[in-house]
């Protein structure tokens, strides 16, 4: 991009130099992407005529006096083009070509797992483009809708700044995939998040004597909204016992965890997840 | 002609030549060597001076190292060779030169003391010794050998020179001996005490004893004069080899070698570096003593005698004494293979001996004695506990680590041996290891008494805390891959937080990476040698061997040897025995 | 001079031999490569315990059974194979990768017929040295002591079904032709929830604890940048082995970071940063910790100890058991870590001890455990 704006510059230099007018070029203000244009020129004769622009250069000859047709596919790339036009002396303008119409979202959504009820636990952005993937700057409306398992969440339509639209929002109650959804016109990307179970809540444990030591278990393991936690997350097991103490860093297994400890004499045992705390049990010996 | 009087000529050198040729040759063909602990080492050097020839710093080993730390003859002739046969074939070749140069030189060696005939003798066992097999077929040191047949081819003309004064012989002496030093500095180091030493005292004693024209005087001022011109010679064609020994002093923590234990407290160690590399020399040790104690020979004797207590490592305290620090830095199977040579004249006058006496049946028993040594030590390669554990094919490593960018990064081998030079000469990712101990530069290797990372285990707690310090500084140096072949490695990579990313020759090798590892980079050095010094380590050691060529094809032999002694010849007659 | 000489060469040469004999012991050489014995009538009589000792573990370090095993003394109850299994560990655990590197016997009681020994062990290990101490007790048997070797009871677990609910995470990576954004797994959030930096002899220390607040497995690697008064960097240095890498939903690890011959007053601020990467995990095997106790080992030296029971159905070969102590604030204090060199068989448990600085075991008030571990084929 920054050879191509320098190309574009060297060769408006050039034509400054060269600036002795004596015939003249006119150029459109805007082209649209795609789309065909012209460049009327005055005066007679042959001329040489230059274009260059973002992934194009391109020389022909001309007859002075009459209009340079631009075919589409030569303006696909939006930016600054520049047109020359050389007979005996040299005179050159230049143009902007826009991006087409939005045929693409690319729609980034952070982040890919959520814990549940979290407050801007949620954010999304969106860029719309055109087909040639132009970046399209014109102010667009892009809306946003956020769909759970159990129905949608919310839905609000976002107008780009600078060709950028942004939500940014809490997350649900219930743990699963969170679908996001951003559509412009007909165009729409879909993007899903995970909603998990955030930390364990009311953690209570049961033990019980058998031959080897004690058998430990939780109940099923749930966040405040009532999720389960997810298998896999570590209950640490604590038994204390005068001045020495057993542990156990067990993983939840369908909605518990289990683990055994061996201690013949009176202990107390509590359990922890990460910083949340279980309640005590206290066992007798044997 | 008479059965006897067979048996009473010298076999032409020729013929000797064509022996060595037959017993060597196929084994090179076969490629033997590749399995040695240092070919894959002597390839690597190679391969770099085939790509840049002059650019001595290397970046695939060590995070960057100077290949001016190790002369470069031998790599040099592997790297032009490799032009036509490649780097495998480009090794035997030069090893195949110094297999043949090494009877050659053996033989003039002789002359020096002996007649024709026992030179001869001599020359031709020289091709069946167990200690050259060891160095060639099992140990792999390339330079040690050639520069050991490359000196000993220049010690007559230096003994011509002191006794006779001949300009010519001083020239070809003096470029031999730099061809020597281009290819293996620690020969010519140790071959000025050990070898040239007992050449000048035997010149002195000829003066003395008016066997040559020379004084006393003047063979002692010839040889200060050579001596001067070599040293001038070596150390402008080694100038930055030097220079870098200067600027960086081997002061690494001592590596552990077998060859510095005490033998007779092993027997392991004992077999691997002494009987085998003596073979059926052993049974020639009273002889030598006998035999060796005539005048002339003593120096001789004593020569050997030294070498030979040189090449018992730890057995003895000597080496230690005389050493000093470089005692823990040299190893000692070197002065085996030197001890072996510097007995061969004494050998061959045995051989004589027996011949004249027995004939036939002393033929058959040289002959099975010879056969035995060499046969004993390619046995040995299949049997000794330092082979390795089994062929491995690294070519699924090099190809991992040649695709997808992976050579962005650096890389380690554990359990590889010395087929880490292989990896690293046909990769162009770097490794933080290498296969050559002077080189290293890193703290995390010099710091602990270990050589190779990929050997660590070998080494001990030593090995295995450098092997620590290296991979708790991965990022620093880039290193994102370690290759294992040992799963002695795999719980330390797992406990430090490496993780196994694929497996090649069914779960032969597996690789293993670590996350947030860095792409490599240039790590800022101290010992990368200027331009001028790769232009002279291009040009010069190579230079002074095609000199060497020259002379030898320009400047031929008008005469034999003038002094020898013909054997069998009374002692007290001796003197009469010596041609003109 | 044609007899003298001769005589001379080998009257010097075997002098030097004896000389090295007798002088100072054996040259460092490899490990485990050179096997060998010594020439006949060259070992040292086992004339006292101590070089009976000597004679024995030299031939444990060589691994000549043969020859260890006839120097014990008749009346020991270990059979060979177990006194092989003793030394050389079993079921791919830590003793098993190990090499006897080292040894240092050193009397405790004699009497004219009877010796009790006690030997310091070094032993070379692929996670690092690892010393073992060993009471060894030793008669005289004729003119020459012998060891006497206790039975040798190798770890054994009855025949039984243990169901196993597996449960582990897979990684799946997205192709390179995905659209941009529409794939991405964010890494696991992982937080630092304690940090504390102290001076020791060897140098600085940096420690404290990680946890893993995510809902999936977490690869953890927590780095260190010393920073000096005016803001440049002393040195960085990684957790390395002292952290248990891979966490579970939860889980949390001490951690522990070295700086050796780094005095902290040049320090003016530590930055810390922790980084975790997606990686596919196993919630299995569980090791129970019990009966923690911190107590004075043998040696005097204050130690956690406890034993590791491993609740699975799986052997794990190496368990590394990672310990974090806190002071009656509830600070980390210290963080410390070993390795249990015996396999751990389903449902047995093994030995720990772990040392803790005698200068900080007062201020102990509690302590938090952790087991890494490495399973043959499962890393």
């Amino acid at each position: 991009m920054r050879m191509r704006c320098c190309l574009v510059h060297s060769v408006a230099a050039l034509g400054l130099l060269v600036g002795c007018v004596a015939q003249e070029v006119r150029v459109p203000h805007s082209v649209v992407a795609d789309e065909d244009a012209s460049i009327s020129t005055s005066g007679t004769g042959k001329a040489t005529f230059y274009l260059v622009g973002p992934g194009i250069s391109r020389r022909s000859d001309v007859n002075l006096g009459h209009e340079i047709n631009l075919a589409g596919e030569e303006l696909q790339h939006a930016g600054e083009y520049f047109a020359l036009l050389c007979s005996s002396d040299c005179q050159s303008a230049s143009f902007f070509v826009v991006a087409a119409k939005p045929s693409s979202l690319t729609f980034l959504v952070h982040p890919s797992r959520v814990p549940v009820a979290q407050g801007d636990g949620v954010s999304g952005v969106a860029l719309p483009f055109d087909q040639f993937q132009n970046f399209v700057l014109a102010p667009e409306f892009v809306n946003f809708q956020l769909t759970a398992k159990n129905g949608s969440l919310w839905s609000r339509s976002v107008p780009t700044k600078e060709g950028v639209a942004w939500f940014r929002t809490a997350s649900g109650r219930s743990a699963g995939a969170l679908q996001v959804r951003a559509s412009l016109n007909d165009v729409s990307t879909l993007r899903a998040v995970e909603q998990v179970a955030s930390d364990p809540c009311h953690l209570r444990i049961t033990g019980q004597r058998n031959a080897k030591g004690i058998l430990l278990q939780t109940e099923p393991i749930h966040d405040c909204a009532g999720n389960p936690v997810p298998d896999g997350t570590i209950v640490t097991f604590t038994a204390s016992a005068g001045n020495g103490k057993s542990t156990v860093d067990a993983p939840i297994k369908q909605g518990v965890a289990r683990a055994e400890i061996i201690a013949p004499g009176a202990v107390t045992i509590s359990a922890a997840s990460g910083v949340v705390m279980g309640n005590e049990l206290r066992i007798g010996g044997r | 002609m008479s059965t006897s009087r067979s048996y009473s000529r010298p076999i032409p050198l020729l013929a000797i030549l064509l022996v060595a040729l037959a017993v060597h040759g196929p084994l090179l063909l076969m490629q033997l060597p590749s399995g040695s602990f240092d070919a894959n080492f002597h390839i690597f050097f190679a391969s770099h001076y085939a790509h840049h020839w002059f650019e001595p710093w290397n970046e695939k080993w060590f995070a960057g190292f100077s290949q001016t730390t190790y002369p470069p003859l031998t790599h040099q002739w592997i790297a032009l060779f490799s032009t036509i046969v490649g780097l495998n074939m480009g090794y035997m070749l030069v090893q195949l030169i110094a297999v043949l140069l090494l009877p050659v030189g053996v033989y003039r060696f002789a002359r020096i003391w002996v007649d024709d005939r026992a030179a001869s003798y001599a020359a031709l066992g020289s091709v069946f010794l167990g200690s050259l097999s060891f160095l060639v077929y099992q140990a792999g040191q390339l330079a040690t050998v050639a520069s050991a047949a490359l000196y000993l081819n220049a010690l007559p003309y230096f003994y011509e020179w002191m006794s006779e004064a001949r300009g010519r012989s001083l020239l070809k002496g003096i470029v031999v001996s730099l061809t020597a030093a281009a290819a293996h500095h620690v020969t010519l180091i140790f071959g000025v005490v050990l070898f040239a030493g007992p050449v000048i005292w035997t010149a002195c004693l000829d003066a003395h004893d008016e066997r040559v024209s020379a004084s006393v005087a003047g063979v002692l001022s010839r040889a200060v004069a050579f001596g001067l011109m070599v040293v001038a010679g070596v150390a402008a064609v080694l100038l930055p080899y030097w220079l870098a020994l200067i600027q960086h002093p081997i002061h690494q923590i001592p590596i552990p070698h077998d060859s510095r234990a005490n033998f007779l407290l092993n027997s392991t160690i004992a077999v691997n570096y002494f009987v085998i590399p003596y073979g059926a020399l052993i049974l020639a040790f009273p002889f030598i003593l006998v035999r060796g104690v005539s005048r002339r020979f003593i120096p001789l004797l004593c020569g050997f005698w030294l070498t030979f207590i040189f090449g018992l490592g730890g057995t003895t305290p000597l080496p230690r004494w005389l050493l000093g620090r470089a005692y823990e830095i040299l190893t000692f199977e070197r002065f085996t293979f030197w001890a072996t040579l510097m007995a061969m004249p004494l050998v061959g006058v045995l051989a004589a001996q027996l011949l004249d006496r027995f004939q036939a049946k002393a033929a058959v028993a040289l002959s099975l004695a010879a056969v035995g040594s060499i046969g004993g030590a390619l046995w040995w390669l299949g049997a000794n506990p330092y082979r390795p554990t089994g062929q491995m094919n690294v070519e699924p490593v090099i190809a991992f680590l040649n695709r997808d960018g992976h050579d962005s990064y650096r890389y380690l081998t554990l359990g590889f041996g010395s087929e880490l030079g292989k990896v690293s000469t046909y990769t162009s990712a770097g490794s933080v290891d290498g296969d050559y101990n002077s080189a290293r530069l890193l703290p995390e290797m010099t710091h602990y008494g270990s050589a190779q990372l990929t050997n660590a285990k070998f080494y001990g707690t030593a090995g295995m805390a450098s092997l620590r310090a290296m991979l708790a500084h991965a990022n620093r140096y880039g290193l994102k891959f370690v290759f294992v072949h040992d799963p002695y490695y795999e719980p330390l990579l797992t406990f430090v937080g490496w993780r196994k990313i694929e497996t090649f020759n069914n779960g032969q090798i597996t690789a293993w990476s670590k996350d947030d590892v860095p792409p490599a980079h240039q790590i800022p050095s101290d010992a990368i040698p200027p331009p001028w010094q790769g232009w002279l380590w291009g040009t010069l050691p190579v230079g002074v061997s095609f000199l060497a060529i020259f002379l030898e094809l320009l400047l031929t032999e008008e005469r034999p040897m003038p002094v020898g002694v013909g054997f069998p010849a009374p002692a007290e007659n001796r003197e009469q025995h010596y041609v003109a | 001079m044609k007899i003298a000489l001769p005589i001379v060469f080998v009257a010097v040469t075997t002098a030097l031999m004896v000389l090295a004999l007798s002088g100072a012991g054996p040259a460092r050489g490899t490990v485990g490569i050179a096997g060998g014995w010594a020439m006949y009538g060259l070992t040292p009589k086992a004339s006292t315990p101590q070089q009976a000792l000597t004679n024995l573990l030299v031939d444990v370090q060589r691994r000549n059974w043969d020859r260890a095993f006839r120097a014990l003394s008749k009346t020991s109850a270990v059979d060979q194979q177990g006194f092989i299994e003793d030394w050389m560990g079993s079921n791919g655990s830590l003793r098993s990768f190990s090499a006897l590197e080292d040894f240092d016997p050193r009397p405790l009681h004699m009497t004219d017929d009877q010796a009790d020994m006690r030997v310091y062990i070094h032993w070379s290990t692929p996670v690092g040295p690892i010393q073992d101490v060993r009471d060894i007790q030793l008669v005289r048997e004729g003119d020459v002591w012998r060891a006497v070797w206790p039975k040798f009871q190798p770890p054994t677990v009855p025949a039984e079904v243990i169901p196993v609910t597996y449960l582990r995470w897979d990684l799946v990576t997205g192709s390179a032709e995905d659209q941009w954004g529409s794939k991405n797994v964010d890494a696991p959030h992982v937080r630092i929830i304690s940090m504390n930096a102290v001076n020791t002899a060897e140098g600085a220390v940096v420690m404290g604890e990680v946890v893993n607040e995510d809902t999936i497995p977490a690869f953890v690697n927590v780095n260190a940048t010393l920073v000096d008064g005016s803001g440049n960097a002393i040195d960085d240095e990684s957790s390395f082995d002292k952290i248990d890498h891979v966490l579970l939903p939860k889980q949390v690890t001490p951690y522990r970071i070295d700086f050796p011959d780094i005095d902290l007053s040049r320090v003016k601020n530590v930055r810390m940063d922790v980084k975790a990467a997606l990686v596919p995990a196993s919630a299995d095997p569980v090791i129970g910790v019990m009966d923690q106790k911190l107590d004075t080992d043998a040696q005097g030296k204050a130690v956690l100890h406890g034993d590791l029971l491993n609740e699975s159905g799986q052997t794990v070969n190496i368990s590394h058991v990672i310990a974090s102590f806190y002071d009656n604030s509830g600070k980390v204090v210290w963080v410390s870590d070993g390795y249990v060199d015996r396999a751990l068989l389903p449902q047995s448990s093994e030995p720990f001890a772990v040392e803790i600085p005698k200068s900080l075991s007062g201020e102990v008030h509690n302590f938090h455990v952790v087991v890494n571990q490495y399973s043959l084929g499962r890393s």
